[in-house]
C-alpha cells in the first residue's frame, strides 16, 4: 500500500470529471426533466380547467334548457288557450249565425205564408165575387167590387 | 493462469495480482521498470489504476452526455431513461439530505461519484486474470518486458488506496472550502475549538474536533478501499483454486467464484452508494450554520 502521486492524479481527475458533469452533463438533463414536469403540471391544470369549463357549460346548458322548456310550456299553454278561445268564438259566432239564419228563414217562411194567405184571400175573394156576380147576375161596380174584396179579405 | 509459469508459487501469484504498474521518478530519471520501484519517491504514478480510473470516468461522461444523441422532452428512450433515472435517484438523495442549504454543485458531484465509483468497482467482476494476462502478453509482444510475468497490471482502481483517498481528499478540500465559505473563517475555527467543552478547554476541543474532521476523508477513502480490496482478494484466492491440478477443487472454485461474484454485485453497488451518500452528508454538515 504505497501512497504516491497517484493520489493527487486521482484528485485532479475527480475535480475534472465533477466539473464536466457540473457543466455539461447535469444541467441539460435536469432542465429537460424540469420542463417535462412543468408540462405535465400544465397539462393537468389545463385538464382541470377544461373540466371546470365543461361543468360550467353543462350548467349553462341546463339553465338554457330549463328556460326553453318553460318557454315552450308557456307557448303551448297560450296556444291552447288561444285555440280554445278561437273555438269558443267560432262556436258562439256559429250559434249566432245559425240563430240569425233560422230567424230569417222563419221570417221568410212567415212572410211567404202571409203572402200566400193574402194571395189566397185575394183569389178567394175574387172567386167569391165572381161567383156571386154570376149568381146574382148583377154587375157590381168596381168600387163596390173593391169594397167587397176588402171586406172579404178582412173577414177571412 | 497464463501469466503464472510453473514455478510461480501461490504467494507469488497473489503478490503479482496485488502489484501495480508504476511509473515514477528515480534518481536516474523517469522509468516504468518494476525493479526500480524501490528507488521511487512520492513522485510515482500507478499507471494502471489511474488509467482505468480516467477511462471509466470518460465512459461515464460519454454515456451520460454523448450517449443521448437528442434529448427528448416528450418520451425519453433507451439511455436517456437510464440517465434520467440515475439523476432523479441522485437528486432525491441530495434533496433529502440537503434540506436547508442550496448548492448546485452537490448534485453533479454526487452523480459523478455514484456512477464513476460504481464503474470502477464493476471492474472487480472481470475475472482476475483476463486483463493482467492480456496486458502481460501485449507488454511482452511489444518488448516492454522480457517475460510477461514481469508485467504488473491491477485493474480495479478502487482497490488502490491512492484512488479512493484521492477522491476523499477532493471531498475533504470541498468540506473545508464550504465550511469557511458558509460560516466564515471565524465560524469554522469556532466550530473546531469551542465545543464540546466550552472555551476554557480549547486545546482539548481542537484535538477532538480535529480528529473528527480528519476522520471523515480517511474513513471515506479507506471504507471503499477496504471493501473492494477484500473482495478482490477473495476473487484472487478463488482463482488460485483453479491452479491446483485437481478437477474437484477446480469445480468448487468455479462454483465459489459464481457465488462470490453474485454477492459482490451487491457490495459494488452498495459501496458506490455509501460513498455518494457520505459525500453528500459531509458536505451538508459543512453547510450547517446552527449554533451549538
Amino acid at each position: 500500500m504505497n501512497i504516491n502521486a497517484t493520489l493527487l492524479g486521482q484528485t485532479l481527475a475527480f475535480v475534472i470529471f465533477v466539473a464536466i458533469c457540473w457543466k455539461y452533463v447535469w444541467p441539460p438533463i435536469i432542465a429537460i426533466m424540469e420542463e417535462r414536469e412543468k408540462r405535465i403540471a400544465d397539462g393537468l391544470e389545463a385538464a382541470k380547467k377544461a373540466d371546470d369549463s365543461l361543468e360550467e357549460a353543462q350548467l349553462a346548458f341546463d339553465q338554457e334548457m330549463n328556460k326553453a322548456k318553460a318557454e315552450a310550456a308557456e307557448i303551448l299553454e297560450k296556444a291552447n288557450s288561444r285555440a280554445s278561445q278561437i273555438v269558443n268564438d267560432a262556436t258562439e259566432k256559429a250559434e249566432v249565425e245559425a240563430e240569425k239564419i233560422l230567424s230569417s228563414a222563419s221570417k221568410t217562411i212567415e212572410n211567404d205564408v202571409n203572402k200566400a194567405k193574402e194571395e189566397l184571400r185575394q183569389k178567394m175573394s175574387e172567386l167569391i165575387i165572381d161567383t156571386s156576380e154570376k149568381i146574382l147576375g148583377d154587375e157590381i161596380s168596381p168600387e163596390k167590387h173593391q169594397e167587397l174584396l176588402k171586406k172579404a179579405a178582412a173577414e177571412l | 493462469m497464463a501469466s503464472a509459469s510453473g514455478e510461480q508459487t501461490s504467494a507469488e501469484y497473489i503478490q503479482h495480482h496485488l502489484t501495480n504498474l508504476v511509473c515514477g521518478k528515480t534518481p536516474d530519471g523517469w522509468t516504468c521498470d518494476h525493479n526500480a520501484v524501490d528507488q521511487m519517491g512520492f513522485l510515482a504514478f500507478h499507471v494502471d489504476s489511474l488509467g482505468w480510473s480516467i477511462f471509466l470516468g470518460l465512459v461515464f461522461v460519454g454515456l451520460f452526455r454523448l450517449g443521448i444523441p437528442k434529448l427528448s422532452t416528450e418520451a425519453p428512450t433507451g439511455i436517456q431513461n437510464f440517465v434520467e433515472m440515475c439523476i432523479e435517484f441522485v437528486n432525491d438523495n441530495v434533496q433529502s439530505i440537503f434540506t436547508s442549504a442550496k448548492n448546485n454543485l452537490i448534485g453533479p458531484m454526487a452523480l459523478t461519484v455514484l456512477v464513476w465509483v460504481f464503474l470502477m468497482n464493476l471492474m472487480d467482476l472481470v475475472p482476475v486474470d483476463y486483463l493482467p494476462t492480456l496486458a502481460g502478453q501485449v507488454a511482452e509482444a511489444t518488448g516492454m518486458v522480457e517475460d510477461s510475468k514481469d508485467s504488473y497490471f491491477k485493474v480495479v482502481p478502487t482497490t488502490d488506496p491512492n484512488i479512493t483517498l484521492g477522491m476523499a481528499l477532493a471531498v475533504f478540500v470541498l468540506i473545508i472550502f464550504y465550511s469557511i465559505k458558509i460560516k466564515g473563517l471565524k465560524g469554522f475555527l469556532a466550530e473546531l475549538t469551542l465545543h464540546p467543552f466550552g472555551k476554557w478547554m480549547m486545546p482539548v476541543n481542537l484535538v477532538l474536533e480535529g480528529v473528527n474532521l480528519i476522520a471523515k476523508p480517511i474513513s471515506l477513502g479507506l471504507r471503499l478501499f477496504g471493501n473492494l480490496y477484500a473482495g478482490e482478494m477473495i476473487f484472487i484466492l478463488i482463482a488460485l483454486m483453479l491452479t491446483f491440478s485437481s478437477i474437484s477443487i477446480g469445480l468448487l472454485g468455479v462454483g465459489l467464484h459464481l457465488i462470490w461474484a453474485l454477492f459482490h454485485i451487491l457490495i459494488l453497488a452498495l459501496q458506490a452508494f455509501i460513498f455518494m451518500v457520505l459525500t453528500i452528508v459531509y458536505l451538508a454538515m459543512a453547510h450547517e450554520t446552527e449554533d451549538h
